[in-house]
């Protein structure tokens, strides 16, 4: 069965002084379409790079990180792009960049008209999305203005209006109150399941990490995982 | 019972003693000694969150003895003739049984005492199996905090909200065992990296 998501063997180093420092040593997962996993790991233990590698956005410096069968490092810059642009969906918390004067609604149309979406398909998308993450009242929000807790939820709206197979997530922000960061996992949790998205989501907290079908942990480059290598775990039914 | 059969049933490795009783194989191998003394290093090995009790000291040894992994010599006293004592030593099973209870998790044992009490008397070449070891415990962990019900943010009541917190605690626990466990891993391969000649001692 042909993974979503696999990564082979990869390992990625970064140059730490004169010495190479492994943050991924020789990692393996498999991802499976509609399933979610978690990973768990301290500050610097390799996340944002396992999720980064994930994304196209770096290359594993041996191995293999394959998309529904393709080699990341067989594609070129604009392939990998593209793919973010589309297929794959990738939210971290530095990449909330609001424009002044931008409203919700023009924040989370822009990625679809780019790709050349009709403006009310991408206005219908926007809404769809919005009622998704229960924040419809904010379409007219000014972005820059969100507290964290919805600006998490309009990073996610914004994703999720790309109508992604895979869903990455990198811890997305710190929320002030832990029921606001548990309302956030939630809606996650229910928006992938209901749109049958895959998911790949870091956090510093297994709690956050709850409720999906796997949970790895990552230290000094080294996975552990709570699914024996190469298990399969299927969408539960809904 | 032989010594083999003893071995074979591991009966020694059950129960919540388990955890001194390795450790004194492990301090018998070292250097063999009386109750006294082996409770006095145990006491010293193990640090200020054991309890070592002498007199339990001396029913794990007699226990170590009845299994064939300890044998009680009478031996005159240092210093004192004409008086003796009993000394424990190792035998030629009390090796392989460290390197089998260094590689064993046990269910009902607490677990983390017991890797605790395998790290405060391991040897070099037990690296290897303790490494094994704190995986297995790693990823027990993590199996418990993934069947760990997820809260969705709003308890609607005082008793959700009970419910709520008391995952969390558990939550807030096996995190920090699993980074406990993941932190030593890393730092006894460190160690092995910088000094591999240390597992052929």
């Amino acid at each position: 069965m042909m993974q979503l998501l696999s990564f082979t063997n990869a390992t990625k180093a970064y140059a730490d002084g004169a010495r190479a420092l492994r943050v991924l040593d020789s990692v393996s997962l498999d991802l499976a379409r509609g399933t979610s996993v978690g990973v768990y790991g301290t500050r610097g233990a390799g996340k944002s790079t396992l999720l980064r590698l994930a994304a196209g956005l770096e290359l594993a410096d041996s191995g293999s990180v394959r998309f529904e069968g393709r080699d990341m490092a067989g594609m070129t810059s604009g392939e990998r792009a593209w793919l973010r642009r589309g297929a794959i969906a990738f939210i971290a918390a530095e990449d909330w960049r609001p424009l002044a004067g931008e409203s919700v609604m023009d924040h989370l149309c822009a990625g679809p008209l780019g790709e050349g979406v009709p403006v009310h398909q991408a206005r219908l998308r926007a809404q769809r999305a919005l009622d998704q993450v229960e924040f419809r009242s904010g379409a007219a929000a000014e972005t820059a203005a969100l507290s964290l807790s919805c600006r998490s939820r309009v990073m996610l709206a914004r994703a999720l209006v790309q109508e992604p197979r895979l869903l990455i997530i990198d811890e997305p922000a710190v929320m002030p109150s832990i029921g606001d960061r548990d309302r956030f996992y939630a809606l996650l949790r229910r928006a992938v399941r209901e749109r049958r998205i895959s998911l790949l989501a870091a956090s510093e907290e297994i709690a956050a990490l709850q409720g999906l079908d796997v949970l790895v942990s990552l230290a000094a480059g080294e996975l552990c995982s709570t699914e024996p290598a190469g298990v399969v775990v299927p969408f539960p039914s809904v | 019972m032989s010594t083999g059969q003893a071995l074979q049933k591991k009966t020694w490795m059950r129960g919540p003693s388990t955890p001194l009783r390795g450790a004194l194989l492990a301090l018998l191998l070292e250097r063999p000694g009386h109750g006294g003394d082996l409770a006095n290093r145990l006491a010293t090995r193990l640090g200020e969150t054991w309890k070592v009790d002498t007199n339990d000291v001396y029913r794990l040894l007699e226990q170590l003895a009845g299994t064939g992994l300890a044998v009680a010599r009478d031996e005159p006293k240092r210093g004192n003739h004409g008086r003796t004592h009993l000394v424990y030593h190792p035998t030629e099973s009390t090796s392989a049984a460290l390197s089998t209870w260094m590689e064993t998790l046990l269910p009902r044992e607490p677990v983390r005492l017991g890797l605790q009490a395998k790290l405060a008397v391991a040897r070099p070449q037990d690296a290897p199996r303790l490494l094994v070891a704190l995986k297995a415990y790693e990823r027990e962990c993590l199996v418990l905090a993934h069947l760990v019900f997820p809260t969705d943010g709003e308890a609607r009541s005082w008793a959700a909200l009970c419910m709520d917190c008391t995952r969390d605690a558990i939550s807030a626990q096996l995190q920090t065992e699993v980074d406990w466990a993941a932190r030593t891993r890393q730092r006894i391969n460190e160690y092995l990296q910088r000094r591999p000649s240390a597992l052929t001692r």
